[in-house]
C-alpha cells in the first residue's frame, strides 16, 4: 500500500517550547488513522504543519509524493479538513456554505451542484438546505461542518474531533458517513477523545504525547502493549482507607483508584481474580451495587502510556 | 467571482455591518435634520465683519490689499471696516464689533479673539491671499525676465503698472476666486452633513476588516477552512475587499439618496466632486479596516470597537461635534488634522464649497489617496506571508 502522507522528523517549536519534536509517521492509502494524545500533545500542531498552515523549524512532509508546501495547490485540491471548530458562515444557508467551500475547489458549476447534493446526503442535511446555521442543532451543525470540508471529494480528509457534543444520532450519522468515505476510497485521520470511535472506526492508531509518538499500531497491538490483563470495577461501593490498601498489597494487583463511590481494581495476570475479591467484601461485610470484570480497553492502554485519560486530558 | 459573490452576500446578510455601514449614517443624518433644521434660518451666516488696520505696511501689499477690497464690495464676503490704529481694531474686537482684525507688520497677520467658523474662514482666506500673491509675484518676475531677454528696457512708466495691474487683477480673477458664501451659505446643517458623510465613508473599515478577518487563518475559522484550500490567497483578498469596497458605495449611495430626497439637503452644483471625495474617502476608510484587521491582534468585536473609536474621534477633531474643534486643532496641532482621514475629507468638502478653484481640494484628494495607498501596502506587507507562527 502507499504512503499518502509521510512525516519525518518533524520539530515546531513555540519560542523555546517543542510542541512537536522530531514526530516520524506515515499513514497508509485508504487507511483510518486514530491521532490520540491528550491536550497539548501536539496533534494540531501536527495536523496545522501538515496543512502547511503553520510553518515548522525541521522536517520534511510529504502527501501524495509530493513535498508539502502552502502554494502546492494540486496537493491542497486532494485534501479536505473537518476542523474542530464550525467554520462556516452564519449569512449563508446550508447548501451556499457548501457550494461556497466547493466552490474554492470545484470551478465547474454543474459538477459543483451535484457534488454539493452528495454532500448533504451523506451528512443527512436534506431537509435542512435553507437553513442558516443558527437554525441548526449542534448535531446538525456539526454535520454542516463536516460537509464544507469533504463535499469537494478529497482522497486525503482530516477530522478533528467531529463529533464533539453532538447527540447518538447525529454521531451516528457522522461515523456512518465517515466509513462511506473511506469505502469510496479517501484517506482519513481522525482525531477524537471517544474510545469507542477509535475502536470502532480505526484501522490504526497513534499516540503521540509531549510532541513525541509514543505507540502507534493496530487496537490489538496497542492492547498488547499494556502490562493489565484484567479490570474490575465495583460501583455503589463505600470502603475505608486501610481497606483499600489491604488490596493494594494483593498480588498481581496493579493499580487500585476509588472515587464517587466506585472501585477499579487493574490486575497485572492472575487467575480467581473477582471471586477473590467478592469474597473479601463478603468477609468484611463490605456492600456494593454492581460488580463487573473486563479486559483492558484502549483507554486503559491510553492511561497507562501517557498517565492521564483520554477524556479527562480534554476537559 | 465565486469568492466575490459569496463576499458580497455574507456582507449584505451580516446585520451589525448593515447597521453600521448603511442603517447608523442615515439615523445620524435624519437626528442632524431634526436637530439643525429649525435653527438653521436663524443660524444663516451673515457677511463676516472685519477690521483692517490701513497702515503703510498694508498700503504696500498690494495684491492683499486689491484682494480684501474685492471681497468687501456690497456682496462681498466681508463687512469691512478700515481703521488707522491697531488700537482702534483691538478695541472694535474686544466690543465684539468684529471677528477678528488683519493687521500687516512685516507679514500680514490675522488677530481673532475667540474661535469658530467665521474666525476659521477669514484665516483660510488669508491663506488663499497669500499663497496667490506668490503665485502673482512669480508671474511678475517671469514677465522682467522677458523683458530682460527681449532687450527691452524693463520701463516703470504708468503703462508698465497700468499692465501689471491688470495682470495682478486677471491672475486674481483666474487664480483667487473666493466664493462669495453671502448668498447660499454654508449652514451648520450642511458642515454637519460634510462630517457625516466623513464618518460614513470611514466606517467602510469595519467592512475592510471584516473581509480581511474572514479568510485569514489566524483571524477565523473560516480563514482556517479557506486558506487551506487550492484557491490564490492574493484573489481571496482582491476579491473579498473588493466586494467591501462595493457594499461601502452602495452605503454611501444610499446615505446621498436620502440626504438628497428625503432630508433635502443640497449639495450645490459640485455634486460629482463631492462623489469623488465619497468615493476616495470610502478607499481611505477601508484600508484603515484593513490596517487594523492586519496589524491588530484581537478578536472581532475589538476590533471592530477600535474602528468605531478611531472613527469617532477623527470626526469629532475633525468638527462633527463643532466645527470650533477643527479649528482648535488646524491652530494648535494642525498636523493631526493632516493625518485625520476625517479631516481630509470634511476640509476636502469645505474647500469645495469655500473656493471656485481646486488646488485644495485635490490635495486634500490626494492626501486620501496617499493614506490609503500606505496602508494598504503595509497590511499587503504583513498578509504576502502563507504560513504563520501560531494559530
Amino acid at each position: 500500500m502507499q504512503k499518502t502522507i509521510e512525516v519525518k522528523n518533524l520539530t515546531k517549536k513555540y519560542k523555546t517550547k517543542k510542541a512537536v519534536d522530531h514526530l516520524s509517521f506515515s499513514v497508509l492509502e485508504g487507511e483510518i488513522l486514530g491521532l490520540l494524545g491528550p491536550n497539548g500533545s501536539g496533534k494540531s500542531t501536527t495536523i496545522n504543519c501538515i496543512l502547511s498552515l503553520l510553518h515548522f523549524d525541521e522536517g520534511k512532509i510529504t502527501i501524495f509524493g509530493k513535498e508539502m508546501k502552502p502554494n502546492a495547490y494540486t496537493i491542497k485540491k486532494e485534501i479536505g479538513v473537518v476542523f474542530q471548530e464550525v467554520a462556516v458562515f452564519d449569512e449563508l444557508t446550508v447548501i451556499d456554505n457548501i457550494d461556497y467551500f466547493c466552490g474554492l475547489y470545484i470551478k465547474d458549476k454543474k459538477i459543483r451542484k451535484d457534488y454539493v447534493m452528495d454532500a448533504i446526503k451523506l451528512v443527512g442535511l436534506e431537509e435542512f438546505t435553507k437553513y442558516y446555521p443558527k437554525q441548526l442543532s449542534g448535531g446538525l451543525l456539526r454535520r454542516l461542518n463536516i460537509a464544507c470540508g469533504i463535499s469537494h471529494k478529497p482522497k486525503l480528509i482530516f477530522f478533528d474531533e467531529p463529533t464533539v457534543a453532538v447527540d447518538p444520532q447525529s454521531r451516528n450519522n457522522i461515523l456512518d458517513g465517515i466509513k462511506t468515505l473511506r469505502e469510496e476510497g479517501a484517506t482519513i485521520i481522525y482525531t477524537t477523545h471517544y474510545m469507542e470511535e477509535v475502536e470502532q472506526l480505526c484501522d490504526r492508531i497513534i499516540i503521540l504525547d509531549k510532541g513525541k509518538v509514543i505507540a502507534s499500531g493496530t487496537i490489538d497491538e496497542l492492547k498488547a502493549l499494556s502490562s493489565i490483563e484484567e479490570k474490575i470495577s465495583v460501583e455503589g461501593i463505600v470502603l475505608e482507607k486501610e481497606r483499600i490498601e489491604e488490596i493494594r498489597k494483593w498480588e498481581y494487583v496493579e493499580a487500585v483508584r476509588y472515587e464517587n463511590s466506585i472501585l477499579v481494581v487493574t490486575y497485572k495476570k492472575g487467575k480467581n481474580n473477582l471471586t477473590d475479591l467478592m469474597d473479601y467484601f463478603r468477609e468484611k461485610k463490605i456492600e456494593y451495587n454492581k460488580i463487573f470484570s473486563e479486559r483492558p480497553t484502549l483507554n486503559d492502554v491510553f492511561l497507562e502510556l501517557t498517565g492521564k485519560e483520554l477524556r479527562d486530558s480534554y476537559a | 467571482m465565486h469568492n466575490f459573490i459569496y463576499s458580497l452576500r455574507i456582507l449584505f446578510k451580516n446585520k451589525i455591518l448593515i447597521f453600521w455601514t448603511f442603517a447608523f449614517p442615515i439615523l445620524l443624518g435624519t437626528f442632524f435634520y431634526m436637530a439643525f433644521s429649525n435653527i438653521e434660518d436663524s443660524e444663516k451666516l451673515d457677511r463676516i465683519s472685519i477690521a483692517i488696520v490701513e497702515n503703510e505696511a498694508f498700503e504696500n501689499r498690494q495684491i492683499v490689499k486689491e484682494a480684501f477690497e474685492a471681497l468687501s464690495d456690497e456682496e462681498g464676503l466681508f463687512n469691512t471696516i478700515y481703521v488707522e490704529e491697531k488700537k482702534e481694531a483691538e478695541r472694535c474686537l474686544a466690543n465684539d464689533e468684529i471677528i477678528g482684525y488683519l493687521f500687516v507688520e512685516e507679514e500680514p497677520k490675522i488677530v481673532v479673539k475667540t474661535s469658530g467658523i467665521n474666525q476659521t474662514i477669514l484665516k483660510a482666506t488669508m491663506e488663499e491671499i497669500l499663497q496667490m500673491e506668490s503665485i502673482i509675484q512669480v508671474k511678475i518676475e517671469k514677465r522682467m525676465q522677458e523683458s530682460l531677454e527681449q532687450g527691452i528696457a524693463f520701463d516703470l512708466t504708468q503703462d508698465f503698472f497700468k499692465q501689471m495691474a491688470m495682470d495682478i487683477r486677471n491672475a486674481f480673477e483666474e487664480e483667487v476666486s473666493i466664493k462669495d458664501i453671502s448668498s447660499s451659505h454654508l449652514s451648520y446643517t450642511m458642515i454637519e452633513f460634510y462630517t457625516l458623510i466623513a464618518m460614513a465613508c470611514l466606517y467602510g473599515g469595519i467592512l475592510g476588516m471584516t473581509s480581511i478577518n474572514q479568510i485569514l487563518p489566524n483571524m477565523s475559522h473560516t480563514g482556517k477552512r479557506i486558506s487551506i484550500s487550492p484557491a490564490s490567497k492574493g484573489k481571496l483578498i482582491l476579491s473579498s475587499v473588493c466586494a467591501s469596497f462595493v457594499t461601502q458605495l452602495l452605503g454611501i449611495f444610499l446615505l446621498f439618496l436620502y440626504t438628497i430626497f428625503v432630508l433635502k439637503v443640497d449639495y450645490g452644483n459640485k455634486f460629482p466632486f463631492i462623489i469623488l471625495l465619497a468615493f476616495v474617502g470610502s478607499l481611505a476608510g477601508l484600508s484603515l479596516g484593513i490596517f487594523i484587521a492586519t496589524c491588530l491582534k484581537a478578536n472581532d468585536n475589538l476590533k471592530t470597537s477600535v474602528i468605531i473609536a478611531v472613527t469617532m474621534l477623527g470626526c469629532f477633531l475633525s468638527g462633527m461635534m463643532g466645527i470650533t474643534m477643527k479649528y482648535v486643532i488646524d491652530k494648535n496641532v494642525p498636523i493631526l488634522n493632516k493625518l485625520n482621514p476625517a479631516s481630509m475629507i470634511t476640509d476636502g468638502f469645505y474647500s469645495l464649497y469655500y473656493y471656485d478653484t481646486f488646488d485644495r481640494f485635490y490635495m486634500n484628494v490626494g492626501s486620501l489617496l496617499l493614506f490609503a495607498l500606505l496602508l494598504i501596502g503595509f497590511s499587503m506587507y504583513q498578509l504576502r506571508r502563507q504560513t504563520y507562527d501560531r494559530i
